[in-house]
């Protein structure tokens, strides 16, 4: 075994879980997210035999990422390139409107998982994005901003954004 | 409308912790006088549990898992490790050969792009852990980022720590002798995070990492050292090895130390998940 495939095995393998879950979440489709994972992972062995990582997850991330790009881009003929900074925020008026929600309303529509997945599912794939790296992969705002190569203002509007689309899909 | 923008950055970013220790601060002070602002922090925190509640870090289907560990068997990774100077020499099967095209193009710019950012390095020399965890001590004085997780509440900072290291970090209130929590971080020891926590003493800063015993680098026992002008001392217990390393003079980390393990009392000492 070369020291890279030692390392890959070390640095990647523990990853995979993280690495579908984005995968799956940024193309929507399970056999397309393991078509992704598997090319990522060919990528990261690759730039293993040269380089050493400091930060494993964010790294590996990282890759599936612009794997996942590349490959949308390729297969469905559209990228998820998407401009914005924090001025879109304005955008956003009181996520969870200007009266106090019914309370026992929104309890009720955040217990309902299949309503949650759709509407995260629903956001644009830039929030998705976003949102994903942070709650389900906990990455930090840093972090997110490399793997994304955007500001870190960027990263905490499309969050914020994120979040406040999903409160008001929640709300309806 | 900025005001309305500022808010609401503000309550997601203090979600994740990533707020600095005043902002943290000021944010905690505005939402005991303000119940609206509570509130809505309540709801966006509701939220983010439901996301984290329903749509859970999927495991990777086991065939793709046993594709993917079969490229670091020494056989089965041939083709894959090859490189790609003497690949057209080898006649690989269609789609290997396709496989790998479609990596070595990607990797040339999806790679490079990454390179930019992320920090990569040589393979280190072996280090001790308290020569890692020093320079980690002097980076985060020096980027102004002692903590990356400002909080004085180890019922914050330990969930943040927990989803973050394989180590679940054991937090003592040590107010009362004088060092206040301000919050944690993760240091990486080989390769592995480990749990921080950050007191302060006056403007001073004392980190402390808990390892496992058998972490690479960790020097049993204890004992006290001086490394580029920073204060080291590391000790043990039954379960951890824990290295603090501090700017305070060494009188006080002393009374640190010795704060810090009054508090870990065998009756406190078994390992709370």
């Amino acid at each position: 075994m070369s020291d890279a495939q030692r390392r890959f095995r070390d640095i990647v393998l523990p990853l995979l879980d993280d690495a579908y879950a984005l995968a799956k979440w940024l193309c929507l489709n399970g056999a397309d997210a393991e078509d992704i994972v598997q090319e990522a992972a060919i990528r990261a062995l690759k730039a293993l035999e040269t380089h050493d990582v400091e930060r494993p997850k964010a790294w590996f991330l990282m890759i599936v990422r612009n794997t996942a790009m590349t490959w949308m881009a390729k297969n469905r003929g559209k990228t998820l390139t998407y401009v914005g900074d924090t001025t879109d925020l304005d955008a956003i008026d009181q996520p969870f409107g200007d009266s106090a929600p019914d309370p026992e309303t929104a309890l009720i529509a955040l217990e309902d998982g299949e309503r949650v997945r759709q509407a995260i599912a629903d956001l644009p794939a830039p929030l998705r994005e976003a949102l994903i790296m942070r709650d389900v992969n906990g990455l930090s705002y840093s972090d997110i901003a490399g793997a994304m190569g955007a500001p870190i203002g960027t990263v905490m509007s499309r969050l914020a954004r994120a979040r406040a689309a999903l409160a008001k899909a929640l709300r309806s | 409308m900025r005001d309305n923008e500022n808010r609401i950055l503000r309550l997601n970013a203090a979600l994740d912790g990533e707020l600095d220790a005043m902002s943290a601060f000021e944010l905690e002070r505005a939402m005991r006088e303000d119940p609206a602002l509570a509130a809505e922090y309540g709801r966006f925190a509701a939220l983010r549990e439901a996301v984290r509640r329903h749509a859970p870090r999927e495991r990777a289907p086991r065939g793709l898992a046993d594709r993917i560990a079969a490229l670091a068997e020494p056989a089965a990774a041939a083709a894959p490790t090859t490189s790609a100077a003497i690949l057209p020499f080898r006649r690989a099967a269609p789609s290997r050969a396709r496989m790998f095209a479609l990596a070595a193009s990607i990797a040339a710019c999806g790679f490079v792009a990454g390179a930019g950012f992320m920090a990569l390095r040589a393979p280190g020399a072996p280090h001790s852990a308290a020569d890692a965890l020093v320079s980690d001590y002097a980076r985060a004085e020096i980027a102004g980022a002692p903590f990356d997780v400002a909080s004085s509440d180890r019922h914050t900072v330990k969930p943040w720590l927990a989803a973050r290291t394989t180590v679940s970090p054991n937090i003592v209130d040590l107010a009362a002798a004088g060092f206040p929590l301000v919050g944690g971080r993760v240091a990486v020891v080989d390769r592995i995070p480990a749990p921080t926590l950050v007191y302060r003493h006056n403007e001073h800063l004392v980190a402390v990492t808990e390892l496992p015993p058998d972490a690479k680098g960790v020097q049993p026992g204890e004992g006290t050292r001086t490394i580029d002008g920073y204060h080291v001392a590391r000790w043990s217990d039954a379960n951890l090895a824990y290295v603090a390393v501090s700017d305070m003079d060494e009188k006080t980390l002393a009374d640190f130390v010795a704060a810090f393990r009054g508090e870990r009392s065998p009756a406190t000492e078994a390992p709370r998940r």
